[in-house]
This record gives C-alpha cells, structure tokens and sequence, in this order.
C-alpha cells in the first residue's frame, strides 16, 4: 500500500464545475437495487404525506371498534390497545418519523459542511481546532449523551431533532473535509483565488457545487440513521411523546402488549426497517456511484 | 434476476419475524380453568422453600431515607417492623406495639411495647428505639425524612419505661396508629446514634439489622436480595426458608419470569398481560381492595377552574368504565369521592353519581357561560375558547389513560393541549412550582379515611396539589380527624364524601383495584393489597 | 514513539475536561434537580433539606471546580441516590458490560473477517450479494426491535433462552445459565457492528487484492489461497484494525440499548438509571470513565497499528 492515499483521477481532471449531478442519476440506474429503493422511497413519501387526505380517519380519535380490534374495512390495520386506528397513526406517525429524519440530516447537514468545508478550505489553525472537535465527537459514545440530554432538557420534537442532529454530523465533516482539500487544489479554483474571490465566494460558488454528490450520498446515509437514533431514543421513552404518533413511539407501546397483541410491534418495526434498508441501499448506491474505485465494469 | 432472489430472501426475513409475532398464543387453549382464588381449603402450612419477588431498582435499606421508595419499602416492610401493622380489615393491629390507648382529649397516646423482641444482631428492642427513630429521624426537619408528613402534628416521642412510650400531639389525630403501620418502621438507635442516616451506607446499603420475621442473607446490586428466616423472631417463626426480592427493571420480564415459575407474587402494575396470565395455569390472580384513588386535578388559581359545573362538566365528558376496561381491564370501581372501598368501615357510594354524558356535560358549561358560539367545535366564553394545557408525568398507565381522556374532553368541546412529561420534569411543574392547569395521578394514602393531607386548606402548600379551599370540607375533615369512635367518624366520613362529591376538589375518576398475580402453589397469603400482606409473611407457605 | 504517547495523552485530557464540562453544566442547568425526583407526596420542607443536604444550593461554577478538583485525586463523589461511592456502583456494573463488548468484538472480529474476505473473492457472485444484503439489513434494523422479535421468538414462544438478567451471577455456577444468557444480547449487539467490519474488510481486501504486488504474486504462481490470506489479508487488517478502534464509541452506545433490552445490569443501564434519578454524581462519574475506556482503547489500537504497520513506527 503507498503512503499516499490520495486518488489519482487522471481523467477527471479538467472536470468543469458542477458536471455531477446528471451522471450520478444515470449512474444509479445501472445499480438496480438502488434505483429500486429509490422509487421505493418516493412512493412511501407520498403515502405517508398525502395519504391522510385520502384516509380521513384521525389518528387520536377512540374508534367504536374498541381496543385491539383486528383487521377490517373501516380499519385496515385494525385498533390499537386505546381503539385508535391503527392505519391512520401507522400514516401520520410516518410523517413525523419521516421529518424527523430529514429536519436532523438537514441540520446535520449543514453543521458538516460548514465544519468540513472551512476545515479543508482554511487549513492551519482552524483545521486543526475543527478537526479535533469532529475527531472527539466521534470518539466518544455520543447514546450517553443523547440519552442524559434528552433526560434532563425534555423531549419536544424541536429538541428530538436538535439532539439526533448534533450527534450525527461527524461523519458528513470528514467527507466534507477531504473533498474541499481535493477541490481546492484544481485549477479552476486556484484561478478563482488568484482574481481575489472572497472565501466565501470560492466555497459557495466554486468548491460545494462540486462536492454536493458526496453531500447527498452522507446525507442519504444520515437519514437512515437519523430515523434509526430517533426509534431507539423512543424505545428509552425519551422520544417525542403521546399524543403525537411516530413509528418510534407506537413501536415502543408495543412492547407492553407484547404477550397478548404482539402484531401491534410488527408493523412499525417493518415500516422503520424497509424505509432505512432503502436508504442505506440508496446511499450505498450512490457511493458506489460516486466512487470510481468501484465502477462496474 | 437478481433482484427477484433479493425480494425472496427480504420476504423470507420479514416471514420469519412475522412467524415469530403470530405464532403467539396458540397454547392458550390448552388452558383449563384459571384458577379462581380457590377458598383455604388448603393443605397443612409446612415450613420450606423460598418465593421470589420482583423489585425494579437496587433498594435501601432504611425506611425513612428519601430515597427509599417502593421496592425500597417492599424489602423494609419484612426486615422491619413497626409499632402496629395492617390487619385484615385495613384496621391497625398490633405488632412491636401489643397494646395502645389514647387520653381523653386525645392529644396523648400511650403505647405499651413487646419485652420480647430482639434486633437481628442480638441487642434487646426497647422504648429507646421508638423514641430515637421519631425524635431524631422523623422530627428532625434538616434531614427530610420519607413520609414525615403524616406526622406533622407530633410534637415528641417520650419514653415512660423500657417497654412504654408516649406519642405527644399537638391535636388529635386518630388517624395515628394507621399511619404507624404505612412505612414506618422502627430502626436501632444502638447502631444509629451520633450517625448520619442517610450516609450510614454500611447499614442502608450492606447490613441492614432490624426485627423482622426474616434478616438479610446476601445482596448483589443490581441483582438480587435475599433474605432468611429469624429464627429469633417475636411473633410466630416464618415457614418460608428465603424470601429473594430480583432486581428487574422491565415489566414485561416479570411476566416472563412468573409465568415460568421464577417468580412467586407481585401487584401487576401494567396490565396489558392479564388476559395471558389469568390463561396461565400455575398463576393465580386475584383482584385486591387498596386505598388508592386517580384523579385529574384542576387547579384552583385557575379562575376558569373555579366554577364547580366546569368540574363536573369535565367528569361528565369521560367515559370512566371504558376507560377502566380498556386499560385497567376491569381492575377499578368507578369513583365520585375519595374515601376508597377497602376502607369498608367509612365508604359509601350514596354519593352524587357522574355517568357518562356529554350532553349533561354541554349543559353545565353553557350554565357556565361557556358555549361554542363560532363554531369550531371549541366551546368559548368571551371570545375565549376554552383551551387546557394538561400536563402528566409519563409513568405506568398515566400516558395511556390521559391520551383516553383527552379524547373526550375535545369531544365535548374542551381544546386540550397533552403534554406528557418524564416523571421528574412533572414533579418540578406540577408539584413544586404549581405551575400547571390540569393534571392526572392517583394518591396512595394509609388504611385511613382521613384524607386531610390532600384536600384540606392548610395542606394547600403540602399535598393539596389543586389548592382547592372549602371550609365546610375542613370542618368535616377535622372533627373526623379528632375522634377516634368508629361510628362517630362512620357518620363524618360519610357527609365528607357526599360534599366531595358535589364540590369535587379533586376530579375523582376511579379505586384501582391491585390484580395481585402470585404461583398458585404459594399459600397462606391474606386477602390484601400486595404490600399489605407482606406483614403477614410470616404465614405464606408453599405447598408440594 | 514517546513523544506520539504523551501528544495523545494531553489530547486525551483535553477530550475528558470538555466532556466533563459540557455534562455538568448540561445536567446542572436543566430544569427539574434531584429533589424533584422524591415522592410526589413530599413537602416542600422535605425538597428543600434534600437541595442543602446535596449542596445544591452553591453556584454550578463553584460545584464543578470543586468536582474536578476531586475527580483529579481520583474521588468521583458519592451517589446522590444510593450514598455510595460513585467509584464503587461503577466498578460494579463495568465487568458486565466489559463481558458482553468482549465477546461481540471477538465474534464479530472473527466473523466480519471472514464474511468480508469471502465477500471480496466472490465479489460480484451470490456469496458476495448475499453477505451485502444482509450486511445493510443489519444495518438498518432498529436493535431494539430485533431484540423483542427475538424474545417473543425464543423465550416466550419456544422458551429456550431467558429473556433477560445476566444469569446465575451469585448462585451456583451453571455454564448454560451462563451462556444461555448471554446469547441475545450478545447477537443484538453483534448486529450493530458486524455489518460495518464486514464492509469494511471487503473493501480494504478489494483495495489490496487490486495493488501490483498481489497480481505479482499470482504472476509467480503462488497459490490462490497463500496469496489471499497471507498477503492479502495482512496488509488489509491494517486498516482494519483502525475501524475496530472506531467502533468502540459504537459499540458502547449500541450496549445501552440492549442493556435496556435485556436487563443487562452495565454501564448502560446504570445511566439510564443516573440520569432519570438526576444522580449527578452518578452520571459524571459513568461519561468520565466511559471517555476514559475509549480513550484507552483507541490508545491501544494506535499502538497495535504501530506494531502491524511498520510505517508508523517513527511518528
């Protein structure tokens, strides 16, 4: 193995800015299971965000099938242990779990790069205080914390998110971090530099136009996690709360009726697993895309 | 192609999870008949064996430290004892104490002691103990000890001779040999004199010495505690060999383990299993009478709250009996007073009654001025829509049954914001700072009617969380607490059930009863509360 | 060598008092102390004896430089909840959660190498979908979740396994008590780190496997398998081995939860615990020696990839 890592892309380097985002989709669509996940997803969006104008029925409201009640007409899914209907919860539950994975990879997000970007871009002193953060965060268990600040602040959705989110960032800054130094030392960047460009203007205008498909790719992956996080601080009873529904939350009150309704479990738990399966697989995908190392041949 | 074999091996995996859901419960009707509480035709009490019982959390080894709550209590509870204990019928009966009397104005009661008990390290129990554990745990106010505030009208513990002690109040209070058999055991003055009691952790944490039936064998944090026979023990000597209490934090592990025998009895809090265990063979349940009673509370500096027909209005909105068979399936009496139906001696149900009716519900709140002028289903009064914010500690049923009742106010027209908090986070608003419209909890109190400490107007800084204020319900209140004849105080408590059921300073809703689940073969339990029958433990034998 | 060790054992100290710092002020600060957690029938009186007996009443600053000032000597205070040395309740639950991390690491070492070597080979054949698949499926099951299927599965269906505790700890010794115990926990926790030490081995075998000194070595004729294991696989557990170190931080939150799950009596649980409790000095005391456990341990793999990696030798 040589010393130097650093990939030799010999043919791309007269890339021109933002040339990406075409061939990534056109990437995709060769890696079958990942475009198939894609699909998947768009379609789970669309249930879980338009499908409570079509299923009217509210999530909260005692239904008079009584508590438990099985599959029907009326209630697809049947009643849950207080007589609400599982199918509507199952859809507005989707909504908030949904949101909360993206809102936290958003802001994950944006934490990311600004810290990888300035990092990578400003180097010496700020790179060294920036990445030394990243490296700490990551190196300590972060559930510790995540568990004692929920705890002790409270678990509304704004701080669910806020929580998810700072925990998760690490990642997204590393690859931020190493993409900036690769960009910065193109000729089209140190052009932009040498007319005297602001900083500012050279990262917004020059280098992350070029790395946002290796954005997309850590962002896709944070979700997954972000939705992952968000079950598993619930199961702790330190997600968002009652009367609010999240596939989180109802998969946790499950657990209670695990003797006597075990299938109330069932279908959130394959809900949260297929939609992170199918972000992994879409983010995977993406990276497999992305990464020349390991285009098909 | 791929893809297809993919799709397989995704179905596979989801089968195999979904096998594992529903394969559940055929063994159900293999079941005979449950075993319905079979009377006591039972066989001879043998002496032997060990019962297991569940505790959530490590506990403490000392009645009195503000950290020793209920699975603290359960182990105290054996390992200790008290001046009295609670007998069959709820009354207090003795236990160190053989014998008490109180002076004619009642603010003097002398208790005559066992001569022949013996702590579990040998040392001679005397009238020092008695003396020592209420002058200088329960009365010192810097120490915040556990439960003080039923003693808050003693002013000393005097000590006549060895065996004879002196409670001396500063006004009656009848109630008193009830509240010293609720938690207030006795500890050795020999062991805690000049100590810290809280920091005395070789005591509360390792070796705990008291004069109970059994005396600590062994303890494992996090695992178990076990107990052993004191053979030196003053009442009848325990059949039981062990007494193991496991530390297990989940609830559902407890189902587990009694349904497989690994554990012998315990109060079923969440009772979302009952229908798998009363399916169970080895397993008994039994539902038990305890002096518990939920409630919403609205609170009083509310102005909106203050108008007796908006409380009745809100009772009248939910669906109580629903309510106790969807989540306490079945296991409550519906409530419109305080006083529970295991005080026998003093409950009454000749009281105003509040059925479910939402339009009777409409009604009082439109005599209140409150009507849905606009509309939107929110009912308002000047312009105001009656908005609550109804804030609750997540613990056991409390989410579930507030999620129930929020449903019901907003049917009738109430807008109610649910705010469900962890417990601690409910305590600082609810309890401590008073911020807060309405709540939902349940109080547990001694086997005593005297239910002063939560709604009399001098408790209003105390446990009178709603701050309701009636003079009326406090003279009532008072003359029960100053008289210590049954029937006298039969015909008080009755008239203050009626008054809290008209007025309702609490919003009652409903008793729980304890589904008491315990291994069919244990015998010799009385027929009372879980916690209660622990003093009785001395008795409970298993049977081959 | 020496000068690399002390670089990183002043970063280490560094981590630690901004760890501390953030957990102090982040738990002193909240809303809801330790006297909120007593019974709801307490009196005010009795809220107000516990605050002053806690020495809650001082300023956070002065607490905190009093409580590093201790924790330097080695004192991390006394439990609020239970009187005992906070040293003491965290040297009781360590051994368990050190016991289940062991063992997933040694399984899952084990296991990810070979899924991931065999994965590499096959790359692109059945083998190699197969391992992916269930690698990202691994990856994408909520723990918790698995771990109740898995319960409602073979403790309450087939009642084969105990659905939770540590086993006869206490009692007489039965190896099946002992294993029988740690079966599921152990396999839940396997989950949350084998897929990434399987991935993480493929590619780096990939990576190695296309270099010019093992096409060398098939040029000369070396066997397949010699050329695989001996050469391949010896440069890419470099880069393994640094993986393992980032997964520690994984690890340890995976345990948590299934801790949680299983009734684990650990570290993990003994947090959750601390912090709904609010016992302060609980809950510093378990993130200070968690951020030393992992300090230590990525400590260890630096040192351990020196050894492997010639390269690093002389940093």
């Amino acid at each position: 193995m040589e010393v130097s890592t650093k990939p030799i892309l010999t043919e791309d380097l007269d890339v021109k800015p933002s040339q990406g985002k075409t061939s990534v989709l056109k990437a995709l669509r060769n890696n079958k299971v990942a475009y198939g996940s894609f699909w998947f997803l768009v379609v789970i969006h669309a249930v879980v965000f338009l499908g409570p104008l079509f299923w009217t029925t509210d999530p909260d409201t005692l239904q008079d099938a009584g508590s438990l009640a099985s599959w029907s007409l009326q209630h697809p899914f049947g009643t849950d242990d207080l007589s609400r209907d599982v199918f509507a919860r199952m859809l507005h539950g989707g909504r908030v779990t949904l949101i909360v994975g993206l809102a936290a990879m958003l802001f994950s997000l944006l934490i990311g790069t600004v810290v990888g970007a300035c990092a990578g871009f400003f180097g010496k002193v700020v790179e060294s205080i920036l990445m030394r953060i990243t490296e700490a965060m990551m190196a300590i268990p972060t559930f510790f914390f995540i568990l004692v600040a929920l705890t002790v602040l409270g678990t509304s959705p704004a701080m669910v998110i806020l929580v998810i989110a700072l925990a998760g960032w690490m990642e997204i800054a590393r690859v931020v971090y190493g993409e900036t130094l690769k960009w910065k030392e193109y000729e089209f960047v140190e052009a932009a530099n040498a007319s005297g460009a602001t900083p500012f203007r050279i990262l917004t205008k020059y280098i992350i136009p070029q790395i946002v498909p290796s954005i997309i790719v850590s962002g896709t992956l944070t979700i997954a996690a972000a939705i992952l996080t968000e079950s598993a601080i619930s199961y702790l009873g330190l997600g968002i709360q009652a009367p609010t529904a999240t596939w989180g939350n109802m998969l946790q009150n499950s657990q209670q009726y695990i003797w006597t309704a075990p299938v109330l479990g069932v279908l959130p738990g394959v809900a949260i697993t297929i939609v992170v399966l199918a972000y992994n697989f879409l983010g995977d995908g993406l990276r497999d895309a992305l990464d020349p190392k390991f285009v098909k041949k | 192609m791929k893809n297809r074999k993919w799709l397989g091996l995704f179905t596979l995996l989801m089968g195999i999870l979904l096998l594992a859901a529903c394969s559940y419960g055929a063994d159900d009707s293999t079941q005979g008949a449950k075993g319905d509480g079979e009377p006591a035709a039972e066989g001879e009490p043998k002496k032997g064996g060990k019962v297991s019982i569940p505790i959530v959390a490590d506990p403490t080894f000392n009645p009195w430290h503000p950290n020793a709550y209920a699975e603290s209590n359960v182990v105290n509870r054996v390992l200790f004892s008290g001046l009295t204990q609670t007998g069959e019928n709820l009354e207090p009966i003795p236990d160190l104490a053989e014998e008490w009397e109180t002076s004619e104005d009642e603010l003097e009661w002398t208790f005559h002691l066992r001569d022949d008990v013996l702590w579990h390290d040998g040392e001679q129990f005397t009238a020092d103990d008695v003396a020592f554990t209420f002058n200088e745990i329960v009365l010192n106010e810097e120490l915040g000890a556990n439960n003080t505030s039923y003693f808050g009208q003693l002013k000393e513990v005097q000590v006549v001779d060895d065996y004879t002690v002196k409670f001396i109040m500063e006004s009656p209070v009848a109630a008193l040999p009830a509240y010293l058999s609720f938690n207030t055991e006795i500890i050795p003055e020999h062991i805690f004199a000049g100590q810290d009691p809280w920091d005395l952790t070789s005591f509360n944490k390792e070796n705990p010495v008291g004069t109970g039936a059994f005396k600590l064998k062994s303890y494992t944090s996090g695992q178990n505690v076990v107990l052993e026979r004191n053979e030196d023990f003053y009442g009848d000597i325990a059949l039981l060999d062990e007494v193991e209490y496991k530390v297990l934090a989940d609830a559902n592990t407890h189902v587990a383990q009694l349904l497989s025998g690994e554990l012998s009895i315990f109060a079923l809090d969440d009772l979302s299993a009952i229908d798998r265990i009363e399916g169970a063979e080895n397993v008994t349940v039994e539902a038990r009478e305890t002096p518990r009673f939920f409630w919403i509370i609205a609170n009083q500096e509310v102005e909106k709250y203050q108008d007796v027909r908006v409380r009745q209005a809100i009772l009248h909105s939910i669906d109580r009996q629903n309510i106790i068979d969807t989540v306490l399936k079945g296991y409550g009496t519906i409530a419109d007073a305080g006083i529970a139906p295991a005080l026998k001696d003093y409950y009454t149900d000749d009281v105003t009654r509040y059925d479910y009716d939402p339009e009777r519900a409409k009604e009082l709140l439109a005599e209140a001025g409150w009507e849905d002028t606009d509309g939107d289903g929110v009912v308002d009064k000047d312009g105001e829509p009656f908005t609550i914010d109804f804030e609750i500690g997540l613990q056991g049923d409390l989410e579930a049954i507030s999620q129930m009742v929020q449903q019901y106010l907003v049917k009738t027209g109430f807008d109610v914001n649910l705010n469900a908090m962890e417990w601690n986070s409910m305590i600082q608003e609810v309890v401590v700072n008073r911020d807060y419209e309405m709540s939902l909890n349940w109080w547990r109190y001694p086997a005593d009617p005297d239910l002063s400490a939560y709604m009399h107007s001098r408790s209003v800084a105390g446990n009178n969380i709603p701050a309701y204020q009636n003079p009326e319900l406090d003279k009532l209140l008072d003359a029960g607490a100053q008289t210590s004849d049954v029937e006298e105080r039969k015909e008080i408590y009755v008239d203050a059930q009626k008054l809290m059921a008209e007025e309702l300073p609490y919003i009652f809703l409903w008793y729980p009863q304890e589904a008491q689940v315990r291994a069919t073969n244990l015998k010799g339990v009385p027929n009372l509360a879980f916690g209660d029958a622990l003093h009785h433990i001395h008795k409970w034998y298993i049977e081959e | 060598m020496l000068r690399f060790l002390m670089n990183r054992l002043g970063q280490s100290i560094i981590l630690l008092l901004i760890v501390t710092i953030i957990t102090f002020f982040l738990i002193n600060l909240a809303p809801g102390g330790p006297s909120s957690t007593m019974r709801m029938d307490a009196t005010a009186e009795e809220r107000q004896a516990m605050v002053e007996k806690l020495g809650l009443d001082e300023p956070v600053m002065v607490r905190y430089i009093e409580w590093i000032g201790n924790a330097f000597q080695g004192d991390l205070g006394t439990s609020f909840n239970s009187g005992e040395p906070v040293t003491q309740r965290i040297l009781e639950r360590l051994p368990y959660t050190i016991e289940l991390t062991i063992f997933t690491i040694l399984i899952s070492v084990i296991l990810g190498i070979f899924l991931g070597v065999l994965s590499a080979i096959k790359r692109g054949k059945a083998q190699d979908h197969v391992i992916n698949f269930f690698s990202v499926v691994g990856l994408s099951v909520p723990a918790f979740w698995l771990g109740l299927m898995l319960i409602l599965l073979f403790s309450i269906n087939l009642g084969w396994l105990p659905s939770s505790g540590v086993g006869s700890r206490g009692e007489e010794f039965s190896l099946w008590g002992y294993v029988s115990h740690l079966i599921l926990p152990v396999l839940i926790l396997t989950t949350t780190v084998l897929p990434n030490i399987v991935r993480f081995t493929r590619s780096s075998m990939l990576e190695v496997i296309s270099q010019n000194y093992i096409r060398t070595a098939r040029a000369k004729g070396a066997k397949e398998s010699i050329v695989l294991y001996v050469h391949a696989l010896r440069n890419a557990l470099i880069p393994i081995i640094t993986i393992i170190g980032m997964l520690i931080p994984r690890l340890l939150s995976g345990a948590v939860i299934t801790e949680a799950i299983f009734g684990w009596t650990g570290i993990g649980t003994l947090i959750i615990e601390a912090a709904r409790g609010r016992d302060y000095p609980l809950v510093m005391g378990v993130t200070v020696v968690i951020t030393i456990v992992v300090v230590v341990c990525n400590l260890l793999v630096d040192l351990l990839y020196s050894r492997v990696d010639p390269r690093v030798k002389n940093v």
